[in-house]
């Protein structure tokens, strides 16, 4: 008998050898480290060997719903992709593979389907010798020839595979054409748009020669306490329904909403992080789009917030939307490239996820090139004759494909602002805007840079805008990616609807505050000891150099930078919250016990 | 997205007449999957009407349904089950360009799959295996005299929205709408207000029920595409 809430089982497929098993998750494995995120992190200590070559079939590549994806808990639905990364790297290298974990989760309807079919995770190891995808309908599970869809977009896919795959309901996830020729900041979508997008997750899909993997399933866990829970969803529920002002923001804008307010608050990326304000925002925010855009606004699995807005751009640049901009998508290919044509932007939007290609390195590739090239650090030739300035739509398109084909410049420029810089040096280091290989997203670091510097500072997979600033913060969000909830809904579970209170009631375990919050501290010290082990040290944990010499010059917070000695500060007193080593930033032993972590030892 | 104020008692035929047009882009409530029983005081039709541009596709409506129509037993006292969208009656499908499309059983007036159903009409009640509750003018099953022919699955599957599946082992009949004993689980927990629970005349197109056949219209209204040329 697994857990209840949970089948503990994990459905296992090699690729190599294209053999199917399913083997038990061991439930004290659930009990500290939940699932999603968590889970992952596990699984991935126990079967890499540090150093791992994140492209070489011995790399495993996990797909984790929490134990809330697919149950009806409001906004839950998430599934976090689990591997090591193709993207980072240290200082000092230990291995010649050294590189991070990587995680990135995705909402819609992938988790709550796989959770459907019976397992709490699928783990893809090896490596196919020709393309195909992975087909699961319960425990029916086949290996299924690919061909004839590699090399087709997401949004082709999409439509495509859904109607060929057979009869009935069926889930997906898959890569572009990016993920099949190894573009390292590639995807993995689902429904066109959802992305985990982050740590090169679709290049290590395509690495295994995965294009996509499809489910439908017909079971669900065994909930341990009923009552309560219905209890508990009941109270959420309504919370919910209320339709006060927060939801029908979410629902009228999504993220998009803080394309305007971030850039106020002089906390957007603009001009490759050298401005914090955008003056031309209001042309590609939510008004701007409700307006011109949006046709329909589009949910999760039992969400009520919707924040996926789909719709049809006309004007110079025609394309069907699946999303956005929302706030990333919004800013790295817009305000942070000085892009403020709406059209433009939706073109740019489609075409990344069309090949699926990690939207927030992109834009940030294309602007660390936009700043060399104004600087004169890179020639037009350099560029393959791409005219790269600002705001320019043509160039960035143009760009945007040579990464996304690895063709010519994009070659270099596929593996992101850390590579280019190392060829291009002339001090375009500085401004190369990345930690441990990792772009910063679409969140400026200057203005509330004591949380925002050691957030992205401190990110086990590289600099993350959704880490935390703080211990407690990230723990959190260990949480909260481990169960499946979705972050933009975290604020309606407090108190007496926490997360907590739904796994006690699902699991019939009985979680204290400080035992479900140690949880979070486990898994978070777990990645960091992942990398480590991998060579990660202090010195690795930085954030790029223009923060300290440059200054906004423009809006509100003109004149704002960060004061290297504070930054210094900020983060030996994050160590000291941890119990971290602050030469090495090694978690202490102590630490290491204290977290049921003895065997990292 | 601005929406033209509507007044919830438009008649059925005036939603269809408003989605027929097309150019005029002013869809506003396309009633394509409900269900309907007979309000016991005006003696007129009350049906689950469906507002294909407010559905988000959260797939909610699933779960409640799911969860109130497969109750658990617990110590004695029926409670609502987990929620599995597996045993949902309604079910909400995905299409790419972008629309979801709620679909449930519409209680057909001609009901075409109790005409299928090839058990002999019982001499006292009058009933075939597959029949109409006098009372809710829901579809039911009596599975002491189903032959499991699956003929009834088939002909929704053919002429109506398909909302009828056999059973994959026993073949007889399973997700016909049960109203919730008056109490629509689905509307009532619609996040988005796309389903309600209203009065209207009793004119149907009920040849165009299958979820393809609404999305292909709505994509086509929504962004001016078609399905098969995107």
């Amino acid at each position: 008998m697994a857990t209840d809430g949970y089948y503990g089982k994990l459905l296992e497929v090699d690729l190599t050898s294209g053999t199917v098993k399913v083997t038990k998750i061991p439930d004290d494995d659930i009990r500290k480290f939940i699932g999603g995120r968590g889970l992952g992190t596990k699984i991935l200590w126990d079967r890499l060997k540090p150093g791992t070559d994140p492209l070489s079939p011995d790399n495993i590549l996990m797909f984790m719903p929490g134990p809330f994806s697919g149950l009806p808990i409001p906004s839950s639905s998430r599934t976090c992709v689990v591997t090591k990364s193709t993207r980072t790297s240290p200082l000092t290298m230990k291995y010649d593979h050294s590189s991070t974990i990587s995680y990135s989760n995705m909402g819609g309807f992938f988790g709550p389907e796989l959770k459907f079919a019976g397992y709490d995770g699928l783990l893809v190891s090896g490596k196919s010798e020709k393309p195909v995808y992975i087909k699961i309908r319960n425990n029916k599970v086949t290996i299924e020839d690919a061909s004839k869809y590699w090399g087709m977009g997401t949004d082709k896919f999409d439509r495509i595979f859904h109607r060929e795959v057979g009869k009935g309901r069926w889930e997906s996830c898959y890569i572009g054409p990016a993920g099949e020729i190894l573009v390292p900041m590639a995807s993995v979508l689902n429904t066109a748009a959802r992305a985990a997008g982050r740590g090169g997750t679709g290049c290590v899909m395509g690495s295994k020669n995965l294009k996509a993997v499809v489910v439908q399933g017909s079971n669900m866990p065994n909930i341990a306490n009923l009552e309560k829970y219905n209890e508990l969803l009941e109270k959420i529920r309504r919370s919910f329904m209320k339709k006060d002002d927060k939801v029908m923001n979410w629902r009228y804008g999504g993220t998009a909403n803080a394309l305007s307010s971030s850039s106020k608050g002089g906390t957007q990326a603009v001009r490759n992080y050298s401005e914090g304000t955008f003056s031309e925002i209001e042309k590609i925010g939510t008004e701007a789009n409700r307006k011109a855009i949006w046709k329909r606004d589009f949910a999760c699995f039992s969400c009520q917030l919707a924040c996926k807005k789909s719709g049809y751009a006309k004007g110079g640049y025609n394309t069907l939307v699946h999303d956005g901009p929302e706030y990333e998508t919004g800013t790295m290919l817009g305000a942070n490239l000085m892009i403020s044509d709406i059209c433009g932007l939706h073109k740019l939007i489609f075409v990344a996820d069309d090949y699926g290609v990690d939207i927030i390195s992109a834009g940030n590739t294309i602007g660390f090139l936009m700043e060399a090239y104004e600087k004169g650090d890179v020639s037009r030739d350099f560029l393959d004759g791409i005219d790269l300035t600002w705001s320019n739509v043509d160039a960035s398109l143009a760009m945007l494909h040579k990464i996304c084909k690895r063709e010519g410049i994009g070659e270099l420029a596929s593996r992101g602002v850390k590579a280019l810089s190392e060829k291009i040096g002339k001090g375009s280091s500085d401004y190369a805007i990345h930690v441990k290989g990792h772009e910063l997203a679409a969140w400026n670091v200057p203005v509330g840079n004591r949380y925002w510097a050691v957030t992205y500072a401190t990110a086990n997979r590289g600099a993350c805008h959704m880490n935390g600033g703080s211990a407690k913060g990230q723990n959190g969000a260990c949480l909260q990616d481990s169960v499946g909830a979705c972050s933009f809904a975290s604020s309606w579970y407090r108190d007496d609807t926490h997360y907590r209170h739904f796994m006690n009631a699902i699991t019939g375990l009985e979680w204290s505050e400080e035992e479900f919050n140690k949880a979070g501290a486990r898994i978070f010290t777990l990645e960091k000891m992942f990398n480590y082990r991998d060579g990660f040290r202090r010195e690795d944990d930085s954030i790029p150099e223009k923060f300290f010499t440059n200054k906004f010059t423009f809006g509100e917070h003109a004149g704002a930078i960060v004061d290297r000695e504070e930054f210094k500060e900020n983060m030996d007193n994050y160590y000291d919250s941890r119990g971290w080593d602050l030469k090495t930033s090694r978690p202490n032993n102590e630490t290491l016990k204290e977290n049921g972590l003895e065997f990292t030892i | 997205m601005a929406k033209k104020e509507i007044n919830p008692d438009l008649s059925r035929r005036h939603f269809l007449n408003s989605l027929g047009i097309g150019t005029a882009g002013l869809l506003v409530m396309g009633s394509y999957g409900f269900t309907i029983s007979r309000d016991p005081v005006t003696g007129k039709i009350k049906a689950i009407a469906v507002d294909f541009e407010k559905c988000a596709g959260c797939r909610t409506c699933e779960t409640v349904c799911s969860a109130y129509n497969h109750k658990v037993n617990i110590n004695g006292k029926m409670v609502n089950g987990s929620g599995s969208p597996f045993l949902s009656n309604i079910r909400v499908y995905h299409f790419n360009p972008d629309v979801d499309i709620p679909s449930t059983c519409a209680l057909c007036n001609d009901a075409p799959c109790i005409e299928a159903c090839p058990v002999a009409p019982d001499p006292v009640t009058g009933r075939k295996a597959l029949y109409r509750d006098e009372e809710t003018l829901t579809i039911r099953n009596d599975l002491a005299r189903c032959i499991g022919c699956s003929v009834c699955a088939i002909t929704c599957q053919s002429q109506r929205a398909g909302v009828i599946r056999p059973n994959p082992e026993t073949g007889s009949p399973e997700y016909m709408c049960t109203l919730c004993d008056g109490d629509p689980q689905c509307v009532k927990y619609c996040p988005f207000d796309a389903l309600s629970y209203i009065e209207m005349d009793d004119s149907r197109d009920l040849d165009n029920l299958a979820p393809e056949k609404i999305a292909e219209k709505m994509i086509k209204k929504l962004y001016n595409l078609n399905l098969t040329e995107v």
